[in-house]
């Protein structure tokens, strides 16, 4: 095996052209290749000492997040809490504390889990991925990047640099739930997140929800801009519960069955639009609405 | 309280664990150690067609492999003699071993392991136990009927241990009855899950072999070496290092002969460590999955009439400390309740799973997640408030309980009290949530032990004791109690354990038996020294023995406290002359009898020496649109005797309880439709996290019970581990109108039990 330590993004990006597979926290890597799932790669390039990734940058255009940028900032950090709250909900509940302090949101994304808790999020605030490579860079949008269970479309000898979210307009609020069996070292069963812009007089103006672990990648429900226009009441949070459980296509495994996991997710759709109205009327609910919600996000 | 009770405890190995400078098996390097690798079957179960090992042998850095062959032809088990070390012929089971490698690293073995050719003939499968049963379904053993076995066991083909209790009329006690309730409960098979997978480092010298294990049961696991490589106890030395959690599972005798004959055949040192999913697999001992059929007569009064039960125990591919489960399952479906008819019977039915063994409270759990959900049934039949049914019909000090044994002093009815009390039962609650209570009981286990103490000459001492700590802190309790005896300070004391040629014989950490007949040792020891000190005072202080005190480190003349001498300056004295040595095991106490009641296939554990009881309230809360479950307070009462180490009996009610929640709601195998378990890792075996423990509050109710172990103490450290499924499961039937009949109630189980149609 190959092991390179880069300390700049050119000489990672040299490793990657010459075959290297990137490495952050590891905490997917290297804990797949101790289950026997896939073995290490014969060449890995650590990427984690490259200064220039780390960063959170906030602008009048959205916010970048460094590819190094861990779950335990995102979970904390004032402006993720603030305008991307569903985000740092979903990274609150990866893992444990030290899983949190290793692994990275770049990781995250470019393992391609359809069960990855920050993918919800990201698919509803319309996230792009900067991948660069010897070659150049590009950005592409979070759904275009997931192409399946642990697939993208990046290529091989291309890095995610970053992860770019959209400015958030006036009266916005998200959130994320997910249905866990514990309350640490856990992975969704079923999530999903959801986007909202309300009116002053509380009228939807833009609905945006996406689904974990129901599908082969994370996926946008379709039809919430049906929903525009109206108020946040029990009969629309109805019909996102509806929405959500007829577009799922889940499987049936040891976590769940496929029953289960098809009306759980209508469960957590419902949750996460209501959070996130409630966040987007000003009402403070802590990060994660998971546990600030009680059980199951139970409202 | 006396001087023992004084809740004080320093850990003495609390320093090097936390610290990281402990070392536990995994950790030992010997000069020119091999790494080992076995070869599972990977089918449950098959004849083995084709065997070979020649490609093996042949790879570069191999140093030894070994099959059935190479080792004597030795068929073993405690209760059964139904295994060998290699698997013969037929393997029975996914995880069973058929090869073992040595080589020079563990990549080398594994490939070794990966070259070793094996072909099979598929058999057919036993999975169920009730078609187990029955008379057409294929046989686990064809040869059952000629394996050696012990004399009380009652074997039938597939069922591998059959035990009753009949007491009274059960017919004419159901035909009194005002209402008849019949209850039918499964439980699926779980896991020990310690943090530290085993390991086994063996090194032979000349014609003695030592072996560093991770096991609770020492000497248990030098009985397994002696009788499968044919070798005197005198030459197999078994050591353990820190051990990292056992909870049963590392009871029994787990590939120390494996590990010591391939040190043998490689003449080097070889080092076993598993990984996370061979501990999942491969030794026998997990928690066996029951079917629990259980009929209870009660007149409208609320008192039971009779009881009737038909109990199956999934004993897996092989029979290891199972043997005496029918009958204890029979004692937990009967319950510690006032039953004057009675019928039960319970079979240990053979299949193609990993072997069953004990896990902590072995058969309790389920059984009592059974019964007291089943009591929670009968008292709804009576519109009666579940908890005013137990207080009526549970066992009480003087009274004959079910298998006609009549107790002592019992707290079995102060435990309901103050387990209610504790999380405030019968207060309103929100509508998702509510609370559940239920009782159980568990045996101390009375049988031989012991242990050495010396003083040496600057006045430190040590004991070298023969009982094991698997982490419960019950080994290092011993320290206090020998301080106690002598005037000494528990930090006065190093502890030397565990070391089979060292000191004498301890059955180990199990069946919650360590400071129940250790300390009986320790106490007997120290009681030698004691007397050896008081004479050496008296002739110092020119007085008489029986006058002499021992007391904050110094012996004084009673009534003249100025009149001392220090036990430093005794034991200074005691060097030029004869020294401080001592050993101490005592009488365990005896086996109380039974009256009016028959056992059928008795292995003694029908009469229960020293008896604990139990009473845990649950409340939790359930979310309603997905049946997950949240507990949120746990109110623990125990009467397990005096208790003598207050910080480590607080320990084990919070362990116990936590691992109680993880079998109620998360944790249970699950099986393919060939038999292999599917969730043999630990994100989808789901043991609960700190982030889920509730507050968990205890009460001891403490009776210095006699014919019981030191200054009254019972067991404990099972006793935590069979209640709480079973309050969980009575909080969840209020809130769902009925319980889930499934053990573990998983939330998809729950929603499940919500979705169902009413039949009513």
């Amino acid at each position: 095996m190959n092991f390179t330590i880069a300390t700049t993004l050119d000489e990672a990006l040299t490793a990657l052209a010459a075959g290297a597979r990137p490495v952050a926290g590891g905490s997917d890597l290297v804990v797949g290749a101790r289950q026997g799932k896939s073995p290490l790669p014969e060449s890995v390039v650590a990427i984690d000492r490259i200064e220039s990734l780390t960063h959170l940058d906030a602008s009048t255009d959205g916010l970048g997040i460094g590819a190094l940028v861990t779950h335990a900032q995102l979970e904390s950090d004032a402006t993720v809490v603030g305008a991307y709250t569903a985000l740092a909900d979903a990274s609150a509940l990866v893992g444990s504390p030290s899983t949190r302090n290793v692994g990275t949101l770049g990781g995250n994304v470019m393992n391609a889990s359809p069960a990855m808790d920050t993918g919800a999020p990201l698919l509803v605030f319309g996230a792009e991925v900067e991948l660069r490579s010897s070659a150049g860079s590009r950005r592409v949008g979070v759904a275009d990047l997931w192409t399946g269970p642990g697939r993208t479309s990046a290529q091989g000898d291309e890095l995610c640099t970053a992860i770019h979210l959209p400015s958030r307009p006036a009266g916005s609020g998200s959130a994320y739930v997910r249905l866990e069996y514990r309350r640490a070292m856990e992975i969704a069963v079923v999530g999903a997140a959801a986007s909202i812009t309300l009116a002053a007089d509380g009228a939807v103006v833009s609905l945006s929800v996406a689904l974990t672990a129901v599908a082969p990648t994370i996926i946008a429900v379709g039809g919430t801009d049906t929903l525009a226009g109206r108020q946040v009441d029990d009969a629309l949070l109805a019909d996102v519960a509806a929405l959500a459980s007829s577009q799922a296509v889940p499987i049936s495994d040891l976590r769940a069955s496929e029953r289960y996991r098809r009306h759980c997710v209508g469960v957590m759709a419902r949750r996460a639009v209501d959070a996130a109205a409630r966040r987007a009327r000003g009402e403070s609910i802590a990060v994660p609405v998971n546990r600030s919600l009680g059980i199951g996000a139970a409202s | 309280m006396t001087a023992a009770t004084k809740p004080r405890f320093i850990r003495a190995d609390g320093p090097d664990k936390v610290t990281g400078s402990g070392r536990y098996t995994a950790d030992l390097t010997l000069t020119g150690m091999l790494a080992a690798k076995f070869r599972y079957a990977d089918i449950a179960h098959a004849r083995i067609t084709k065997l070979d090992v020649s490609a093996a042998r042949a790879i570069p850095g191999v140093m030894a492999v070994l099959t059935a062959d190479d080792v004597p032809d030795v068929r073993f088990g405690p209760f059964v003699q139904d295994r060998t070390l290699f698997a013969r012929d037929v393997v029975r089971f996914e995880g069973e071993v058929i090869a073992a490698v040595a080589a020079t690293t563990a990549a080398i073995a594994q490939r070794a392991v990966d070259a070793i050719v094996v072909e099979f003939e598929p058999l057919p499968l036993v999975t169920d136990l009730e078609i187990g049963l029955t008379a057409d379904a294929p046989l686990v053993h064809a040869d059952w009927a000629s394996y050696g076995a012990a004399g009380a066991l009652v074997r039938d083909r597939n069922d591998a241990s059959f035990s009753s209790i009949s007491k009274g009329d059960v017919d004419a006690g159901l035909a009194e009855a005002d209402h008849v309730i019949t209850s039918r409960y499964v439980a699926d098979g779980s896991h020990a899950a310690p943090i530290e997978p085993r390991a086994v480092v063996a090194q032979w010298e000349g014609n003695k072999v030592t072996i560093w294990t991770s096991t609770q049961v020492p000497f248990d696991a030098r009985a397994g070496v002696c009788e499968t490589l044919e070798l005197p106890a005198n030459r197999v030395r078994i050591i353990v290092p820190h051990l990292g959690g056992g909870f049963g599972g590392k009871c029994g005798f787990h590939y120390e002969a494996h590990i010591a004959a391939l040190a043998k055949a490689a003449k080097r040192p070889v080092r076993l460590v598993f990984s996370r999913r061979e501990e999942f697999l491969a030794p026998d001992r997990r928690r066996e999955g029951m079917v629990i059929d259980v009929t209870t007569g009660v007149r409208n009064d609320g008192t039971i009439t009779a009881r009737k039960a038909w109990i199956a125990i999934d004993n897996g591919a092989y029979t290891a400390d199972s043997g005496f489960f029918p009958q204890l399952a029979a004692m937990h479906v009967s319950g510690p309740y006032r039953i004057p008819n009675l019928y039960v019977e319970a079979h240990l039915v053979y299949t193609n799973h990993q072997p069953s063994g004990s896990v902590r409270a072995p058969t309790a759990p389920q059984s009592c997640w059974a019964i007291e959900s089943h009591t929670d049934e009968v008292a709804a039949a009576l519109a009666m408030d579940p908890v005013d049914f137990r207080r009526l019909n549970a066992v009480d000090t003087g009274v004959e309980g079910p298998s006609g044994q009549t107790y002592g002093e019992i707290g079995v009815q102060q435990c309901i009290e103050e387990a209610t009390k504790l999380v405030g039962y019968g207060r309103t609650l929100p509508d998702d949530e509510a609370i559940g209570v239920a009782i159980g009981w568990w045996p101390s286990f009375a049988v031989p032990s012991g242990a050495y103490i010396k003083i040496d000459g600057d006045g430190s001492g040590q004991i070298i004791t023969g009982a094991q700590e698997c982490g419960t802190g019950s080994v290092m309790t011993l320290r206090q109690l020998a301080a106690d005896e002598l005037g000494m300070l528990p930090e006065d004391f190093q502890l030397v354990y565990q070391d089979t040629s060292v000191a004498p014989y301890d059955m180990g950490a199990t069946g919650s038996q360590t400071i129940f007949n250790n300390g009986r040792a320790v106490i007997a020891a120290a009681g030698q020294i004691a007397e050896q000190l008081k004479a050496l005072a008296a002739e110092h202080l020119e007085a008489s023995p029986a006058d002499i005190v021992l007391a904050d480190g110094h012996a004084h003349v009673a009534g003249t406290p100025s009149s001392s001498v220090s036990i430093t300056e005794l034991a200074g004295i005691a060097s030029g002359g004869e020294l401080l040595i001592a050993h101490g095991s005592g009488t365990p106490p005896s086996a109380p009898p039974l009256l009016g009641s028959s056992c059928v296939g008795d292995v003694g554990m029908a009469a229960f020496v020293a008896p604990q009881f139990s009473c845990h309230a649950v409340r939790l809360r359930l979310d309603r649109d997905t049946g997950v479950v949240r507990i949120l307070e746990v109110g623990a009462a125990h009467d397990s005797g005096t208790i003598i180490n207050e910080t480590g009996a607080l320990g084990q009610i919070q362990g116990g309880v936590m691992m109680g929640i993880g079998q109620a709601l998360t944790e249970g195998t699950l099986y393919d439709d060939e038999s292999r378990q599917r969730n043999p890792a630990l994100l989808e075996y789901k043991l609960q996290t700190c982030a889920d423990s509730p507050v968990i509050n205890t009460h001891f109710v403490q009776i210095a019970t006699p014919n019981a172990g030191p200054h009254g103490a019972k067991g404990l450290a099972e006793a935590p581990n069979v209640a709480t499924a079973a309050a969980i499961s009575n909080a969840l039937a209020k809130l769902l109108g009925r319980p889930v009949r499934r053990l573990p109630m998983t939330a998809e189980r729950v929603w499940e039990t919500m979705s169902e149609v009413d039949p009513s």
